[in-house]
């Protein structure tokens, strides 16, 4: 194959081939200093909790488990998803906030999901669980990467995990011994070849969503909060997620606004 | 309270074939969500390229603040079409709305915006034509 990418570029590909994810330092920390304010001070609207007196202080998200009831927990992540959503400006941040990476991994030409997902993790909390799974088995392109963004500092079990690509070849070539497994019985299978994905709040996650991937119990003694949303490249094909109700082009270029309006001239009448 | 008269589909629209009782569900929680009056809905017939019902809703517009989409694919499938009656709506200061997308159509950027979507999609129906990544993997 032809390479003309630039060295950077190469250096973050093979990575990501490599190990099936990478982690960067933001290069716009304005754009993640604002979807963090945002979304605390939407928090802080939604649970009526008394805004502290350093908004920004990760103890504040971190310690998040003691100022709600469990039981509102989800409501009011539903509620804080939507509401973040309404702001246009918060899903160009996130777009921001990975822009160069994107631009080396994916292009330069990008859809990106409609919604911006929020994820809490309360410790202990088994009920917002991702059990292990690969997004391509439920439909999602595999021309998509996710765009995975902590709002506070992950590790141990609070971290999330996946399957490196070395290790997935063997579950892919066995896969027929799998299927009649749970889930979890798969995750058992493949537990030691697991890693476990160490991530400071400031960094940013890609991670490609075709290998197994997922996390357990957080038994730390801190809630876990992460956003992740998907992008694409404009052209690429589609899964079961389609361009309209679930990916909206973000940077088209000239030559394509250009093509999709083209027309030969008629000559016939 | 925004009276809106939700518009349906009978046959399938870009490849996608969603029951009619379906998307008369996803249009009225959308009118729920949003305190829209949903004054039901007008089926398109299922012959190709029949747009018949959505020109008849355009004539009684005036009674109505908005139309109701399961999708922004269900618009006419012509361009200069789609465009006209997308400008119809905006001149008369109406408002569309698509429930799948979450999309509204209240201005030319609005216009544009789904349009380029359109575009997309069936450029990408050409180039990708009969190619279902997961069959083609096989």
């Amino acid at each position: 194959m032809i390479n003309y990418r630039s060295s950077v570029s190469n250096q973050y590909s093979d990575k990501f081939k490599n190990k099936g994810y990478l982690i960067l330092k933001t290069k716009n920390n304005n754009s993640l200093k604002y979807l963090q304010k945002k979304i605390l001070q939407t928090i802080v609207k939604e649970c009526k909790i008394k805004a502290p007196k350093d908004l920004l202080n990760e103890d504040f998200l971190n310690n998040f488990h003691k100022k709600i009831k469990y039981s509102d927990l989800n409501e009011h992540r539903v509620n804080i998803i939507r509401k973040i959503n309404q702001d246009q400006n918060f899903k160009k941040n996130y777009f921001l906030s990975a822009k160069e990476i994107l631009y080396a991994l994916v292009g330069n030409e990008l859809s990106m999901q409609n919604r911006i997902n929020l994820s809490i993790q309360f410790p202990n909390d088994a009920s917002s669980l991702l059990p292990l799974h690969s997004d391509i088995w439920s439909g999602d392109s595999p021309f998509e990467v996710v765009v995975w963004i902590p709002l506070v500092d992950c590790y141990g079990t609070k971290a999330m995990y996946i399957l490196p690509p070395n290790h997935y070849k063997k579950v892919e070539n066995n896969f027929k011994k799998y299927s009649n497994k749970s889930s979890t019985q798969l995750f058992n299978k493949i537990k030691k070849n697991l890693e476990w994905i160490d991530i400071k709040f400031g960094e940013i996650l890609v991670f490609n969503q075709a290998l197994p991937h997922g996390n357990i119990v957080n038994k730390e003694k801190e809630t876990r909060w992460s956003m992740n949303c998907r992008f694409k490249s404009v052209f690429s094909p589609y899964g079961d997620k389609k361009i309209g109700e679930f990916f909206e082009p973000i940077t088209l270029r000239a030559a394509s606004e250009i093509g999709i309006r083209y027309k030969l001239p008629e000559i016939k009448k | 309270m925004i009276k809106v008269r939700g518009y349906m589909s009978s046959r399938e629209f870009m490849g996608e074939r969603v029951p009619q009782h379906v998307q008369n569900l996803v249009i009225r929680n959308y009118c729920n969500q949003n305190k829209y009056q949903y004054l039901l809905s007008a089926v398109e017939y299922a012959m190709d390229g029949s747009y018949l019902i959505l020109k008849q809703i355009i004539q009684e517009i005036k009674n109505l603040d908005g139309i109701g989409f399961y999708s922004i694919f269900q618009l006419p499938y012509n361009d200069k079409d789609r465009i006209l009656f997308l400008e119809k709506i905006i001149k008369k200061k109406k408002f569309l709305f698509f429930c799948s997308e979450g999309f509204i159509v209240k201005n030319r950027k609005d216009i544009n915006r789904i349009n380029t979507i359109w575009l997309i999609k069936k450029n990408l129906n050409q180039s990708l034509k009969n190619f279902s990544y997961f069959k083609f993997n096989k």
